[in-house]
């Protein structure tokens, strides 16, 4: 029988309390890249204060960004 | 059909989503574990960085009359060795082991803010880039350290010669640098300030915690205090810079001096926070090597609160010349000899730790014993330096360059080179070459002593600190062609731990989950540790819960209470 898109496939039951799944549910969601993009916004944005207002303009509207998408993040 | 094929064909073999290959893995990640090794393998790319730099300070100042650098590019190369050093390598590095080992420590399953812990690291990678890449714009910072105001004031004019003191970006790319760079340290304190007083596992009282979280609990307090000042410090430099404002310029009503106050009541806190996770990485690895428990746990525990407090009375220490008022000397003379009582509380227990115990002589002690014999020396160089009239004598001169280097190097250098060796195997999975990390420690204890010792006689015949070089006629020349030898020799120590590090990671024997027979929950994990830490909540009942569950008939808390 064909799965409909978008339906999650549930663990067997026997899975449930193992180790593997336990990871799984520590983990779920945890994972970000906004962490990683919000520092490069700051370092942008300090670049732009030694070299061209033009770099600190981007630098400021990735911070916006960043900030944004962290807050927006599914969690 | 043939499209039926090629979707079907398309749908099994999918891209994999960021988060799914491996850099992704890592750019994502916020494992306290992960972001821990990240933290270190940064650190110690900025360690060899300053090695670099300090090489090249040597190496310019071996003969008389050297010419090996330009006395600008000696400025900025000297300037980036202390900042590398202490902002790039030290704090990341303590933070790193911080991250990787305290919450397994107290038998948590991360930190308690995971994302903002990932952020930390990657302000303080970036942070670093920004600072170093100041040297591709010609501009590295070139006023020491401690960036005296107004030497970097962009107006003012310095000198004999009326030159305008630092025009160039040298010193925004220091203000802005250390700005991000605080960031990054605020972000980690809270994290394991919070960490450390909600995660801890069930029986994990304060007064049960292992020595190495009590130590980074008061050093994430300290940041958090002595972090602002050095912050507005920054930011008033920057406004007298850009916006025309003159905190700093005695000409326009303002104060130079506010800038060593303000710099230095960060600045020696900052001490504390370089040494205190150090001591508390010690406080873990001469109990495991003696096989017996901490001495004195309570007093060394104590002691380093009171470090702690008293680190923020002592900060004009730095300031004796300046002209101080008699009772602010007096004061401040005071306090800093003050500081010396739960110092030596530490190292009397550390001592009666080891005394009488069946003491194994492995990597991590070596280090650990190297670690209090050199800190020792620190200690006690800097005791003279509290005596005001030797202040007077020995100011900026390279008896201060030694007594910091015996603390920071001899000190935190050999603790984190203990905790690196203690904690690698539970990392990586793999065990050490033994008789190279003795090579290694060898050589390093060699060559500290061997740079840094001859720059106390340096100081006394007065060299300055920071010279670009010097006449063949002051009886400098031999002690500085030690010293410079005695660093290569350093170089040397730190090649052959790399290549111990990589023969371990190749064909280093297997690990296991705990090779030291250790005490501390850390220990009570897989190897490499799975990403929650613990398939179960430990439930702590002592101070060494790892050896209760290991010798139950004996367990700790059968016959001691606390």
């Amino acid at each position: 029988m064909s799965e409909e898109p978008g339906q999650r496939k549930q663990a067997p039951k026997k899975q449930r309390g193992s180790t593997e799944a336990v990871e799984q549910a520590l983990l779920r969601d945890k994972k970000s890249y906004w962490p990683f993009a919000l520092a490069v916004a700051l370092f942008i944005t300090l670049l732009g204060v030694v070299t061209h207002p033009i770099v600190f303009g981007v630098g400021l509207a990735l911070i916006a960004a960043a900030i944004i998408g962290w807050g927006l993040e599914h969690r | 059909m043939a499209t039926r094929t090629i979707t079907e064909g398309v749908g099994i073999a999918r891209r994999r989503r960021l988060e799914e290959t491996y850099v992704g893995e890592w750019l994502m990640t916020t494992d306290h574990k992960k972001i821990g090794i990240m933290y270190i393998t940064t650190a110690f790319f900025f360690f060899l960085a300053g090695g670099v730099e300090a090489l090249l300070v040597r190496t310019q100042l071996a003969v008389p009359n050297g010419k090996v650098l330009t006395p600008e590019i000696y400025n900025q190369v000297f300037t980036m060795h202390g900042t590398t050093m202490i902002f790039l390598f030290v704090m990341p590095m303590l933070t790193g082991l911080g991250n990787y080992v305290v919450p397994m420590m107290i038998g948590a399953r991360d930190m308690a803010f995971p994302r903002m812990n990932a952020f930390g690291f990657w302000v303080v990678l970036f942070g670093g880039l920004f600072l170093t890449s100041s040297f591709l714009f010609g501009a590295a910072p070139n006023a020491g350290w401690f960036s005296y105001a107004p030497l970097t004031e962009q107006t003012q004019i310095c000198g004999p010669t009326a030159v305008v003191c630092t025009p160039g970006a040298n010193m925004d790319f220091w203000a802005l640098g250390i700005l991000m760079l605080g960031i990054s340290s605020i972000a980690a304190s809270i994290n394991f300030v919070v960490t450390i007083l909600k995660l801890r596992a069930p029986g994990m009282t304060i007064n049960r915690m292992p020595m190495f979280t009590w130590m980074t609990l008061v050093t994430a307090f300290l940041l958090l205090f002595a972090l602002p000042s050095v912050t507005a410090a920054s930011i008033l430099l920057l406004l007298d810079r850009h916006l025309g404002t003159h905190f700093f310029q005695a000409g326009f009503g303002g104060d130079p001096l506010l800038w060593q106050h303000l710099f230095w009541s960060f600045g020696h806190p900052e001490v504390y926070i370089l040494i205190l996770p150090a001591f508390g990485i010690i406080s873990e690895v001469l109990p495991v090597f003696s096989r017996k428990p901490l001495f004195g746990y309570t007093f060394i525990a104590w002691s380093g609160v009171a470090i702690g407090f008293l680190s923020f009375t002592v900060w004009a220490h730095h300031m004796f010349a300046v002209g101080l008022p008699l009772v602010a000397q007096a004061f401040f003379a005071t306090s800093t000899t003050l500081i010396a009582i739960p110092t030596a509380v530490k190292i009397f227990n550390w001592v009666a730790t080891v005394y009488g115990g069946k003491i194994s002589f492995k990597a991590p002690m070596l280090f650990a014993l190297g670690f209090i014999a050199m800190f020792l020396i620190g200690g006690l160089n800097g005791i003279a330096l509290a005596v005001v009239p030797f202040d007077y004598q020995v100011t900026d001169t390279y008896f201060v360059v030694s007594h910091l280097h015996y603390v920071l190097f001899g000190g935190t250098a050999f603790g984190v080179f203990a905790g690196l060796y203690y904690w690698l195997p539970k990392m990586t999975g793999k065990l050490f070459n033994e008789r190279l990390a003795q090579v290694h420690f060898w050589l390093m204890l060699i060559g500290v002593n061997l740079t840094f010792f001859p720059m106390h006689i340096l100081g006394l015949l007065g060299m300055p600190r920071r010279i670009y070089t010097y006449p063949d006629n002051l009886g400098w020349n031999e002690l500085n062609l030690m010293a410079t030898i005695g660093a290569f020799i350093i170089a040397i120590s730190i090649m052959v731990f790399l290549w111990n590090f990589v023969i371990a990671l190749r064909s280093g024997q297997a690990a296991g989950t705990d090779p030291w027979d250790a005490y501390t929950l850390e220990w009570d994990t897989d190897t490499p540790p799975k990403p929650y830490n613990f398939p179960v909540v430990p439930i702590v009942r002592s101070r060494r819960p790892f050896y209760d569950k290991k010798n139950p008939e004996i367990a700790d808390w059968k016959s001691v209470t606390h």
